[in-house]
């Protein structure tokens, strides 16, 4: 039922989720262009939002059926190869990104940078081999749950706060920065990117616990300097030190937004580009 | 002495003691043997001085409830890891179905110069394990049965396997992926008493074509052993490795003779005769061993909850507001003393009005 005539059944699933993904980009970009002439005190139209906000809700569902159908099909869920970490990945992003969307309408334009952003994954994605994977058994411990959902409130939290940090520099494009005057002035952007960092960090902070103790269990040592341990530390230190350097010195907010982007980078290296340069993300999968 | 560590705490010492932290990280990456551990603790040391005198004179810290507990907490993860490093222990093993374990059987072993656990006391015996293997070989779930005493002067079966360790005093017991089968042999010496025991083959299924060991019994000369197993293996199908179904044929190899044996069996050889009782297996499993596992668990958290309770007081009075897409107007108001940032468009939004503070 699940494998029609070699058809991996996931699939229409997964394309119409990027599609309602794809409406949702197009839709908010053409909002905030349309949008753009509207000046201090006058009376603007944002019905558009809703019709994102409907699209990215699409996405999200159809993307959580297409996973379903996976795990029925190949019996574990979203953990092992890079086509089902894209998955779930291009899930977990959207569905925090509709509910931030939906719950924060002065976010709402910067959505022109955080869902392109994701098309990056979308793209890739579909790229990639649908072929099944075995599920190592180190993979049964529930730790591995709490350690991956961790991770994805942090790139998620990353990703709003990148799309933030996109629009203070966008504002610095002549041709683009009036798509963005309905948003608020950039200290204020600032002020909002960077705690959505701050929370980032907090789930950055679980997610490397969780980590920790999965490994301890799955492996018989809870740090040992593997490319995703290494990568992800490194990340959390730079993290952790943007904070501090923002505390400590007066960063120009266009740096700031720089560094966000950076860190979001960094992290996309690090849940993404690990397989690259190393055989398995974590000693001992196989 | 205030003053220095006034000094001392400075959040530009901070950020340098983070930077020779990722450099050294970095230089961590998969442990290479040439980096010396100084390029972790150097760093680490210089951050948690940095760390006690910003905790006891920065009154940004010690003021405010939730960031203290967070910076006690990260001095506490460093003294811990310290901790742990200096009375840990690891190692690897490997049990013979049917043997207890022997800390003489202990290789590849690091201890700690302060290593003061009661490893001595540690008891339990090897029972049969079974390993089970998808299509194309691929490695399933360990579960290796494991006598321990019940404290009651009786022995307690326990499964084990993967992600579930033996702990007993502290001291966890991970199987591994090392694991294969040992024949049982009896050597009778011409002169002498019978000595019995076992010669483990390589790693099986993965050295599956290199079943061959060597052994000088006492008094004799060097004999060569190659094991013909039967143990139903399938690498397009599902299969469970089970010594209990496996057969071993033992061809022995010295330097003038050829000789097959089954179980039971024995061969004349220079200086005495070899019985190969039975089959059996060994199990390899990964030791370690730190006191501090739990504290540092316990304060990883403590310090995130610490963290968690900062942002979440500083957000709640300072919260993210703006007008509803549906009101469309936009209103060109703003205030600094009610608490209201300037926006480019009249969008009010309430923030942070800390002076000269960022809004974190």
């Amino acid at each position: 039922m699940f494998e029609i005539n070699g058809i991996y059944t996931e699939l229409p699933w997964l394309y119409t989720g990027l599609a309602a993904y794809a409406l949702a980009t197009v839709v908010a970009i053409q909002g905030v262009v349309r949008v753009r002439g509207g000046s201090a005190g006058a009376t603007v139209n944002r019905s558009y939002e809703h019709i994102v906000l409907g699209f990215a809700l699409a996405g999200v569902v159809l993307l959580a059926m297409s996973i379903g159908e996976r795990w029925i099909r190949i019996g574990h869920g979203p953990f092992v190869n890079l086509f089902e970490l894209l998955m779930s990945q291009l899930f977990s992003l959207g569905l925090i990104y509709t509910l931030i969307y939906w719950r924060y309408p002065v976010l709402r334009p910067s959505a022109v940078v955080a869902l392109p952003l994701m098309w990056i994954l979308g793209i890739w994605v579909l790229t990639l081999d649908p072929a099944g994977s075995a599920f190592p058994p180190t993979y049964y411990n529930k730790w591995l749950w709490a350690h991956v959902g961790f991770g994805k409130i942090f790139l998620s939290f990353c990703l709003v706060g990148t799309g933030i940090a996109g629009v203070i520099l966008l504002r610095g494009v002549k041709r683009v920065s009036s798509w963005f005057r309905q948003m608020p002035a950039d200290t204020v952007l600032d002020a909002l990117a960077w705690r959505f960092m701050l929370l980032a960090f907090i789930f950055h902070s679980l997610m490397l616990v969780a980590g920790a103790v999965w490994a301890q269990d799955a492996w018989g040592r809870y740090w040992a300097w593997d490319a995703l341990e290494t990568s992800s530390f490194l990340n959390w230190l730079l993290l952790g030190a943007s904070i501090h350097a923002r505390t400590t010195y007066r960063i120009p907010i266009r740096i700031g937004a720089l560094l966000i982007i950076g860190i979001f980078v960094f992290a996309f290296m690090t849940y993404f580009g690990a397989p690259f340069y190393s055989q398995a993300a974590h000693k001992g999968v196989i | 002495m205030i003053k220095v560590m006034r000094k001392l705490a400075s959040t530009r010492l901070t950020l340098v003691g983070m930077a020779l932290l990722g450099i050294g990280a970095a230089l961590s990456y998969d442990n290479p043997v040439s980096t010396p551990v100084w390029v972790l603790v150097v760093p680490l040391a210089f951050l948690a001085v940095n760390l006690l005198c910003a905790i006891l004179t920065n009154s940004r810290i010690n003021r405010r409830g939730g960031l203290l507990i967070f910076h006690i907490a990260l001095f506490g993860i460093i003294v811990l890891a310290a901790i742990g490093r200096m009375t840990h222990m690891e190692a690897h093993l490997e049990i013979i179905q049917g043997g207890g374990f022997s800390q003489d059987d202990l290789i590849n072993n690091r201890t700690g110069p302060l290593h003061a656990g009661e490893l001595d006391k540690v008891m339990f015996v090897q029972g049969n394990y079974t390993v089970d293997y998808a299509p194309g070989m691929t490695r399933g779930l360990t579960h290796s049965h494991v006598m321990v005493p019940d404290g009651r002067g009786g022995w307690e079966e326990k499964v084990i396997g993967d992600d579930r360790p033996l702990i007993i005093n502290g001291y966890r017991f991970y199987t591994t992926f090392n694991k294969g089968f040992s024949p049982m042999l009896t050597w009778i010496p011409e002169r002498g008493r019978p000595v019995s025991g076992t010669v483990n083959m390589p790693s099986y299924p993965l050295f599956e074509f290199k079943q061959s060991n060597s052994w000088t019994p006492p008094g004799g000369k060097e004999i060569n052993f190659w094991l013909q197993l039967d143990t139903g293996i399938d690498d397009q199908g599902h299969w469970t490795l089970d010594a209990r179904k496996a057969r071993g044929t033992l061809v022995i190899n010295t330097s003038d003779k050829r000789i097959e044996l089954q179980p039971g069996e024995r061969a004349v050889l220079d200086g005495g005769v070899l019985r190969y009782d039975r089959l059996t297996s060994w199990m390899g499993y990964k030791l370690f061993y730190d006191p501090t596992l739990h504290w540092l668990f316990i304060t990883a958290i403590f310090g995130i909850f610490g963290l968690a309770t900062h942002f979440w007081r500083k957000f709640k009075a300072l919260p993210i507001r703006s007008p509803k897409p549906s009101e469309g107007t936009l209103k060109p108001a703003w205030s600094e003393d009610q608490g209201i940032v300037p926006v480019d468009n009249g969008v009010q939004v309430t923030m942070a009005t800390n002076k000269g503070q960022p809004n974190v």
